[in-house]
């Protein structure tokens, strides 16, 4: 088999390329711990010799599913250029640091730019938070129509009772009278009469 | 023959797949507003019947979901 030589072989020693590291750590923690654990991460690359080329820090995020009982953690993104060869070690040695509950450490692909999403992410909350009150808001509108509506019927409805109510009333004294009346009259007309 | 007023559906093959028109390279495991709409309630991929999305495209939305899985941004089943 005669094969091509793939990329990586071309690569010499001496070069480097592009890496992107994923680590995530518990979120309530103190600040000071917080650097120590951040400034060890990054030493780890530094023994690897690899050039640090971007950084993102995510902060505060909830976690989908709780790790090693938190539910909630910090996410820090890293960039670094570094020897394939190290890719390794520094895998192991991330595996075995404290404090870190996952890390992800992966190649990105040709003509990757880098994007920090820490900011894009909260963009993106805020965009959906206001649809969702957009959507709350229009809710409550629909139901304030409905009891307005209903209130507005409850009303006719009281106001056409209250006009019979006063109809019947009307009518009633009436007719008592007219019975009185003519009952008298009857009483009137058999007294005359025996 | 197909029979007239009957229940009419586009033919699947017609959907366009939303990441072409986009011409994404490369879909990453951090973006989660992008990875949303091809995730069901439940947390499983949506299949490419249903999406329209290419099947270059669904293998890479398969490793930024798991990906994104194991650093606990989604979540594996809801």
């Amino acid at each position: 088999m005669n094969r091509m030589p793939d990329d990586d072989t071309i690569i010499g020693e001496a070069d480097t390329r592009l890496y992107e590291c994923c680590v995530l750590y518990p979120h309530p923690i103190p600040q000071k711990e917080e650097k120590e654990l951040l400034e060890s991460v990054e030493e780890i690359f530094e023994e690897a010799k690899a050039r640090q080329v971007a950084k993102d820090l995510w902060g505060r995020r909830g976690l989908a599913y709780p790790i090693k009982g938190y539910t909630e953690g910090s996410f820090a993104v890293y960039h670094y250029e570094m020897d394939p060869s190290a890719v390794k070690e520094t895998n192991r040695s991330l595996q075995i640091a404290q404090g870190i509950l996952r890390h992800l450490l992966i190649k990105p692909p040709k003509g990757f730019q880098i994007t920090k999403f820490s900011e894009s992410y909260e963009k993106w909350l805020k965009e959906r938070e206001s649809e969702e009150d957009r959507k709350i808001a229009g809710k409550e509108e629909e139901l304030k129509k409905k009891v307005a509506e209903k209130a507005k019927r409850q009303v006719k409805k009281a106001e056409e009772e209250k006009k019979i109510k006063i109809q019947e009333t009307a009518d009633k004294p009436v007719a008592e009278d007219k019975l009185a009346e003519e009952l008298e009259k009857l009483i009137s007309s058999d007294e005359l009469d025996f | 023959m197909q029979k007239k007023g009957k229940q009419q559906r586009t033919d699947p093959r017609l959907k366009k797949c939303p990441m072409c028109e986009h011409y994404a390279k490369y879909i990453d495991y951090k973006d989660y507003p992008v990875m949303k709409p091809f995730i069901d309630y439940f947390g499983n991929i949506r299949q490419r019947y249903y999406t329209g999305i290419c099947l270059k495209h669904q293998k890479m939305l398969r490793t930024a979901v798991q990906r994104a899985r194991f650093m606990g941004m989604m979540a594996y089943r809801k």
